[in-house]
């Protein structure tokens, strides 16, 4: 058997962007979705529910209609990491990397060996692989968080890191640094994600970050390909302009 | 302490129009607390296509009370047993499938209210937990929803129309158009036709109708008399996929 492409690595080599949903929690609902053929699904695991227990149901239903799962985890934890890709995430991302040391350590875990020593397992997305271990890194997605004012300033040691596919650069945190939490939108806040993503893209690295209803048009254009985007977004938009049009129909 | 209002039951009686967004697509418990800034005026959870069941019901009725919108369950039988547990375990409001005459419509009233009413189950529900005189006040804020979606019950609507304490008579052309011979059909012109005459029927009757409701039809589900209006989030969804995707589309690749 063949093991199972990451699609969202080839989107990106082919230099597209990539746009990555979150809000759909259970497996039901990402199946759902698949009539939009989605790149990606976030599964989030550093502030929702996603765990050990569900992590399998979740990806299953992601592969199963051809889009790329990846799960957020908690820490950057050497198990913690690995054990999301035995669970059959075909990507990682692991928050508040702050150093070079944070994102060698990323890499140790998700690649097995010569790139790096991920505990041996075969995943669920290696049942019946021939050679899967030497095929698993080629298509396991890695994504870092800069969104620590320490992450910035060690950010030319983090970029000198190979295999990580995608900095992510997280305005929510870096706002709580800033002064301005939870302003995602504020120029200081939007003016240091801009700085951070050239540098990245300088670099020759691809970047990321949130775009959501009020962000996204500015986010697409600053340089970053990777995009984590809300479903809640949508449906608040959807529904809110339906209840316009309702209230407009009743008066 | 005081039994939860049902909001939803409330607004359709003052004769206010309520928007409910379906769980289709965008489901379970945490997902449905996120719900809470759109305000929806209730909740509808799919228990006859869809997961919702009693070893998740009360976790999702609870996730819709804290929000403050009414929850409401769709069964997959008419079936007083099932009828009351699912009040049992917390919904305000009971969609019942496949209403096609009289006694099923009668069923449902027994099935969904306290005597003198009917007779629903004697148990206290999560909705009681604490309420004084529970099982008088029950029956005030508990929800019936029937589907007329065969075409025997349009040709029986007089008679089902007669049966007190049902809130909400809806038409879903999807089933309907299956019982015209048109399955898969359900825009098709002769179906569009009876669900509007259908509808104008049950207002004229003074009695409440509802529909599953979009920009696009909703001022003719209104002039239809609908009042009990259910959004489906996936096409908000697509949409907004779709417009990032081609924004993205158009300034990187």
């Amino acid at each position: 058997m063949e093991i199972r492409k990451n699609r969202i690595k080839q989107r990106l080599k082919e230099g597209k962007h990539v746009i990555a949903i979150e809000n759909l929690n259970d497996p039901d609902t990402v199946e759902q979705f698949a009539p939009n053929d989605p790149h990606c699904f976030w599964f989030e695991g550093e502030h929702f529910n996603v765990n050990p227990q569900n992590i399998g149901d979740l990806t299953r239903a992601s592969d199963l209609i051809n889009a790329t799962s990846i799960v957020r985890v908690p820490r950057p934890e050497y198990q913690v990491i690995y054990h999301a890709l035995d669970l059959g995430a075909q990507g990682v991302a692991v928050p508040h990397v702050k150093n070079k040391f944070d994102a060698e350590l990323v890499v140790k875990a998700s690649k097995f060996s010569p790139i790096g020593k991920r505990g041996m397992f075969i995943s669920r997305q290696g049942i019946g692989v021939d050679d899967y271990f030497q095929k698993a890194n080629d298509e396991t997605f890695v994504l870092v968080f800069i969104e620590d004012l320490e992450a910035i300033e060690n950010l030319d040691e983090i970029l000198d890191v190979e295999n990580i596919d995608v900095f992510f650069v997280g305005p929510g945190d870096l706002s709580q640094e800033l002064g301005h939490s939870g302003e995602i939108n504020h120029p200081d806040v939007k003016k240091i994600v801009q700085e951070v993503i050239n540098r990245i893209t300088k670099k020759g690295r691809v970047a990321g970050t949130v775009a959501n209803a009020s962000s996204y048009e500015w986010a697409m254009q600053t340089g970053a390909r990777f995009f984590l985007s809300g479903a809640l977004d949508w449906i608040n938009h959807g529904f809110d302009d339906f209840n316009d049009f309702l209230l407009s129909i009743e008066n | 302490m005081n039994i939860r209002r049902n909001i939803v039951k409330e607004r359709l009686h003052q004769g206010k129009t309520v928007s409910c967004l379906a769980a289709w697509g965008y489901s379970g418990p945490d997902q449905i607390e996120r719900l809470a800034p759109m305000k929806p005026h209730g909740v509808f959870l799919e228990g006859e296509h869809g997961n919702v069941d009693p070893p998740n019901l009360s976790n999702f009725t609870r996730a819709c009370d804290i929000i403050g919108a009414t929850p409401i369950v769709r069964i997959n039988q008419n079936d007083q047993g099932v009828i009351y547990r699912t009040l049992d375990l917390g919904a305000l409001g009971i969609v019942v499938p496949h209403v096609n005459n009289k006694e099923e419509a009668e069923n449902v009233v027994e099935g969904g209210k306290f005597y003198p009413l009917g007779k629903r189950g004697s148990f206290t529900s999560r909705q009681g937990i604490g309420v004084d005189n529970y099982h008088d006040l029950a029956n005030d804020q508990t929800m019936l929803i029937v589907l007329l979606e065969d075409i025997v019950a349009v040709e029986n609507l007089d008679s089902i129309l007669e049966v007190d304490h049902i809130d909400v008579f809806m038409v879903p052309s999807g089933d309907l158009a299956q019982s015209m011979g048109l399955p898969g059909q359900a825009n098709h012109p002769d179906v569009q036709k009876v669900v509007d005459e259908t509808m104008r029927r049950i207002t004229k009757k003074g009695r409440i109708t509802g529909a599953i409701a979009n920009k696009s039809n909703v001022k003719n589900l209104y002039d239809n008399g609908a009042r009990f209006l259910l959004c489906d989030p996936r096409p908000y969804m697509s949409e907004g996929f779709k417009k990032f995707q081609e924004f993205a589309g158009k300034h990187i690749k």
